[in-house]
């Protein structure tokens, strides 16, 4: 997996290109917590070039967007792909995380 | 007897979890799976394999899982098998998938993944080993792009 790590207008934002998987996923959670330490409070999780996601990955996401919250920010993720997308819905993601069609959207919101 | 039949031989350790993605994929290529079909048995699998890493030894000793692939027409069928201690993953209380964030942890998710993703799940303890058979049959194959 790739992670690139871009800021725009005070929001972080870490485009994930590959796969998120039980080996790749402890880099990911590196990042998301480099960026909270240095003061990031507002985190897009660009996922267009994310092809596949395992437990492992969104156990990190739901991580993030919790350590986000109780710092007093938030986290969201854009541009799901649709294997991707249903790994979120059969785990009862989608109503509880911040979701976005696309990442112009969630970093304008 | 199945049509074709594949043996992955892993270390216990997540290093070889891109090995068994790459391996379910050359070995469902002559059905030309619907990315959908490979993505849930990648998923599954990869679930299956990660808990038996993480969970199933406490003897920091090397031990391999074994992931027997088999076809039978559209339906790929994986015989996941360890000799860890005996653990049925399938016994698991269901995760309730309702609660609000800040209740949510992900603990079970895997195996609650797993279910959703596979046609059939079965565990049993056999000869000293754990043995997870899962299937899923494959929809039609995918068009030429």
């Amino acid at each position: 997996m790739e992670i690139t790590a871009t800021t725009q207008n005070n929001v972080a934002i870490l485009a994930l290109s590959g796969r998120l998987d039980a080996l790749s996923s402890p880099a990911l959670e590196q990042h998301v917590d480099t960026l909270l330490q240095g003061g990031a409070r507002r985190l897009v999780f660009d996922c267009t070039a994310l092809s596949y996601a395992s437990s492992a990955g969104l156990r990190v996401f739901l991580g993030s967007a919790k350590k986000f919250r109780s710092a007093g920010g938030s986290a969201a993720f854009a541009a799901l792909a649709p294997a991707v997308r249903e790994v979120f819905e059969l785990s009862g993601f989608i109503g509880v995380l911040e979701i976005h069609p696309t990442t112009a959207a969630a970093t304008s919101g | 007897m199945p049509e074709s039949v594949h043996t992955l031989v892993l270390a216990n350790e997540l290093g070889e979890i891109p090995r068994l993605a790459d391996g379910i994929e050359a070995f469902c290529g002559p059905l030309a799976p619907a990315p959908k079909d490979l993505f849930a048995l990648q998923l599954a699998l990869e679930e299956a394999v990660t808990n038996v890493i993480n969970h199933g030894y406490t003897d920091g000793a090397a031990h391999t899982v074994t992931v027997e692939l088999q076809a039978r027409g559209r339906c790929v069928t994986a015989v996941v098998s360890d000799d860890a201690p005996a653990y049925d993953p399938l016994a698991r209380p269901e995760v309730d998938t309702r609660l609000p964030l800040e209740s949510r942890s992900v603990g079970g998710l895997g195996v609650h993944l797993v279910k959703k993703l596979v046609d059939a799940a079965h565990y049993e303890r056999r000869d000293g080993r754990n043995v997870l058979t899962l299937s899923r049959t494959f929809g039609p194959p995918a068009g030429p792009l």
